[in-house]
């Protein structure tokens, strides 16, 4: 029995409302982590997650202002008697983008940052930087510019910078959103090894299955701003709604046997294999300057009526540099890329975006106008539609994403979800034949974004989709052919069912294989295809 | 460059400023003009890594010299006095819509455009050096060794970690745009509609900004920003050559301000060789 001044963290009662909002964001939170624990802490977004990691690291009230209940006691000593400082050095919190966490332009600087603050000797901020990258095991990037490193680097060093202010307490808000397969994998080794160095670990996330792989010891899922499960992964497994976090595929696959089949029709339908090709890549090379290798090298693919493409491959694979060449954004260094027959060097990127819609990451990076309205007119009017066919294509593009209840509304004051499909109207409203979206569920849990793709993929008006994806699960649940791209070439372009059974092959190209891949494949023999768990449930027996 | 104090380089830096900008005298210029171009040679800096900072002071030197003083003349308001002698009387027209252009161009506005560019060009050849030879992690050391508050050291050194990030995005968001049909080049129309024009791109990616600034602000304060007197564990030591250029500085600030407020030498002056090549 752990003594209560000795338990890292006891938060009773716990309950907050920011000054902005008349609701409060949590209630009635009671939780505790004992040392060397991994607690995983689940829901989708708005749930209150974040804010209970705010009132953990002491975020609120310092930063955060408004009427705070409950006591949280960090060994025993409430963190409203502590200062910042004090709580820094118990708590260490990662944030979800660990870009922005980044505060040093090279790497030594950033990890020192917490220790300089501190006001500590320069030879002990030296000694414990050197420890905290050798214990991450990346001492090799002590002196590199902290820009050009790749995600997993930055996460590891924003974890480094944490580590070094020796904290009992680690944090993490949703450590994987920016980590392709395999680098998640390696940071949830990371965090299973520094609780059993001793520290208590709590995760947030809802990518609950990736992290049942490291046996949390406690999950707590949160709805609403309470908490309405606290117990073990079994139990998590049965009480909790299947299609608001992702569970493991036979969990879901049993569970959802009872429930009504989902509905899903996809509107792109694939036609034979002489139908019209869109766009034709041959023997692309491409580099951005001449004193850099490529990062491109002999791509041959078309894409054709019909196609729902994922292209899967690991960060810096060359996934967004590839899909950009359709479109003109980059022209080939050698090769050429053809778009409905014309060369892209020889075409505007205007008039490639008559054929080739293109939805980036975040719609923050693309939204502006103040209304929505005046956001879906922007691209029609940019390619010289008339005023009538402008008018047209958006009321026609607002109805298909159904949000004609927000025409007036502006773009940027919507929700998440509200932007993402504000972002897809957007292109349809251009009647582009071809979409392409990269990474298309980025910033959004896991309901949402099947809700999104499920929307999406039914939606009519595109006669070809191509998406850039990390999450295995959505490609074979949505593609009907999946490319892999490994270290800027092709390695394998072919239907779900063709090129997905290899496992090894797949772990080569650091893509890992999931526990609905792997059920899939169980029942491939009598399905023929594969299918998400809930449809499977169906199909089988 | 590299051997000297970042210290000591601002320190001289802003005398240079703070002294040149005290003069019209184009014999004093010319002075700082060649002490400055001694300067940023010692820097040894390639023209293709530093060409786009001179495009950018070449933009601001065209439109202080050539627009606002040789053309409009509003810079050598009351430098240059009034009248003087006229090269362009006459002006010229515009083909196609006949607008007759009155230059009034004088000999001593374009000898004031000349010391303007020695200047200006003087000033811009201290400052454009910085951030080419300047260790971007002794920027937050150097303010706060230049007595300034660990905040606004700090700041400094944080913008240099975030221009390449804000360069990104804007290259996102240009490319999110132009996949809309948006294109940059086809600018018509008057000044408003230029800048309503821009707002597809400065929309978003000041939206970013400030959404991004916050969690900056989260992770500072999450790791004790402020709390303490600060650590800099960048080290910096002086030299013997630091001191040297630190009382050149000092000397070059104080002759400056002797000889224009003491000996009135800072006054503004056309030679006589150059009026002869007009008049």
């Amino acid at each position: 029995m752990i003594d209560e001044n000795s338990r890292p963290l006891v938060i009773e009662n716990l309950s907050f409302r920011y000054n902005s909002r008349k609701e409060p964001a949590i209630q009635e939170i009671n939780l505790s982590v004992n040392p060397g624990e991994v607690m995983l802490i689940a829901g989708s977004s708005g749930c209150g997650k974040t804010t209970l990691m705010r009132c953990v690291n002491g975020l609120i009230p310092n930063a955060y202002h408004g009427d705070l209940d409950g006591g949280i006691r960090l060994y025993g000593q409430s963190v409203l008697d502590m200062e910042m400082a004090e709580i820094s050095q118990k708590v260490g919190t990662i944030l979800q983008d660990p870009e922005r966490q980044i505060l040093g332009t090279y790497v030594l600087n950033d990890v020192a940052f917490g220790l300089e603050s501190l006001g500590l000797p320069r030879d002990e901020i030296l000694l414990r930087v050197d420890q905290a990258l050798e214990r991450m095991g990346i001492l090799h990037l002590r002196d590199r510019e902290t820009f050009g490193t790749s995600g997993g680097e930055k996460q590891k060093i924003a974890l480094a910078g944490v580590l070094a202010m020796n904290p009992k307490i680690l944090l993490l808000d949703e450590p994987l959103a920016s980590l392709d397969p395999a680098s998640a994998h390696e940071a949830l080794q990371i965090f299973r090894q520094l609780a059993d160095e001793g520290l208590s670990v709590v995760i947030v996330e809802h990518r609950v299955e990736d992290v049942f792989a490291i046996e949390p010891e406690r999950v707590v899922y949160m709805d609403e701003g309470q908490i309405t499960y606290q117990g073990g992964r079994e139990g998590l497994m049965q009480v909790v709604d299947y299609t608001r976090i992702k569970l493991p595929a036979e969990v879901v696959f049993t569970r959802a046997k009872n429930d009504p089949p989902p509905e899903f029709e996809p509107a792109v339908v694939k036609t034979e294999d002489n139908s019209e090709e869109l766009v034709k890549f041959d023997g692309v090379h491409f580099r951005y300057d001449e004193d850099l290798p490529f990062v491109l090298e002999d791509i041959n693919f078309t894409i054709k009526k019909g196609d729902i493409i994922a292209i899967l491959g690991h960060n810096g694979s060359g996934k967004t540099t590839m899909v950009k060449h359709a479109l003109g954004l980059l022209k080939p260094t050698k090769g050429v890329v053809l778009l409905e027959g014309q060369e892209t060097k020889t075409i505007t990127i205007a008039t490639a975006a008559k054929s080739v819609g293109y939805v980036f990451q975040s719609p923050s990076q693309m939204l502006f106008a103040p209304t929505v309205a005046d956001e879906l007119a922007f691209g029609p009017k940019n390619l010289g539609y008339s005023k009538d066919e402008v008018r047209d294509n958006v009321q026609w593009a607002i109805q298909t994403v159904n949000l004609s209840d927000e025409m007036e509304s502006p773009p940027l004051a919507l929700s998440f979800g509200q932007q993402k499909r504000i972002s897809i109207a957007a292109i349809l409203a251009m009647r582009s034949r071809l979409l392409m979206m990269d990474e298309p569920t980025a910033g959004q849990d896991y309901w949402n974004y099947r809700s999104f793709m499920d929307s999406i993929l039914q939606m009519p008006g595109f006669e070809a989709i191509v998406f850039i994806t990390h999450d295995l699960d959505l490609a074979l649940t949505y593609a009907n052919r999946i490319i892999i791209l490994y270290d800027g070439q092709i390695v394998a372009d072919d239907a779900p069912e063709e090129i997905l059974l290899d496992e090894d092959q797949l772990i080569k190209y650091r893509i890992l294989p999931t526990s609905l891949l792997r059920l899939n494949k169980l029942h491939l023999p009598e399905t023929g295809s594969f299918f998400r768990a809930e449809t499977l449930a169906h199909k089988i027996g | 460059m590299d051997r000297i104090d970042p210290r000591a380089r601002w320190i001289f830096s802003f005398a240079f400023l703070l002294s040149a900008t005290m003069f019209w005298n184009p014999a004093f210029l010319l002075l700082f003009f060649l002490l400055a171009v001694t300067w940023y040679l010692l820097g040894r800096t390639r023209w293709k890594e530093t060409r786009r900072g001179w495009l950018l002071v070449g933009f601001m030197l065209f439109t202080m010299i050539v627009i606002n003083t040789i053309i409009t003349g509003g810079g050598a308001g009351g430098v240059v006095p009034p009248g003087g002698h006229v090269l362009w009387p006459a002006g010229f027209t515009i083909p196609l819509v006949n607008w007759q252009i009155y230059f009034g161009l004088t000999v001593e506005r374009l000898w004031f455009a000349i010391c303007q560019l020695m200047r200006l060009g003087g000033v811009s050849l201290i400052f454009v050096l910085i951030p080419y030879t300047m260790d971007p992690r002794a920027y937050g050391a150097t303010f706060r060794g230049l007595a300034m508050p660990d905040s606004v050291a700090y700041t400094m050194e944080l913008s240099f970690r975030f221009i390449p990030t804000l360069g990104r995005d804007l290259a996102v968001t240009l490319d999110a745009q132009k996949a809309r049909g948006y294109e940059l080049e086809k600018f018509k129309g008057g000044i408003f509609q230029k800048i309503a024009r821009i707002a597809p791109l400065l929309v978003p990616v000041t939206m970013n900004a400030i959404i991004a600034s916050e969690d900056v602000a989260n992770a500072m304060d999450l790791r004790c920003f402020g709390q303490a007197k600060r650590t800099w564990i960048y080290p910096l030591r002086y030299h013997w050559w630091d001191h040297a250029l630190i009382a050149f500085s000092a000397l070059m600030l104080l002759g400056s301000v002797v000889a224009v407020h003491i000996f009135n030498a800072g006054g503004f002056w056309v030679p006589d060789w150059f009026m002869r090549l007009f008049v």
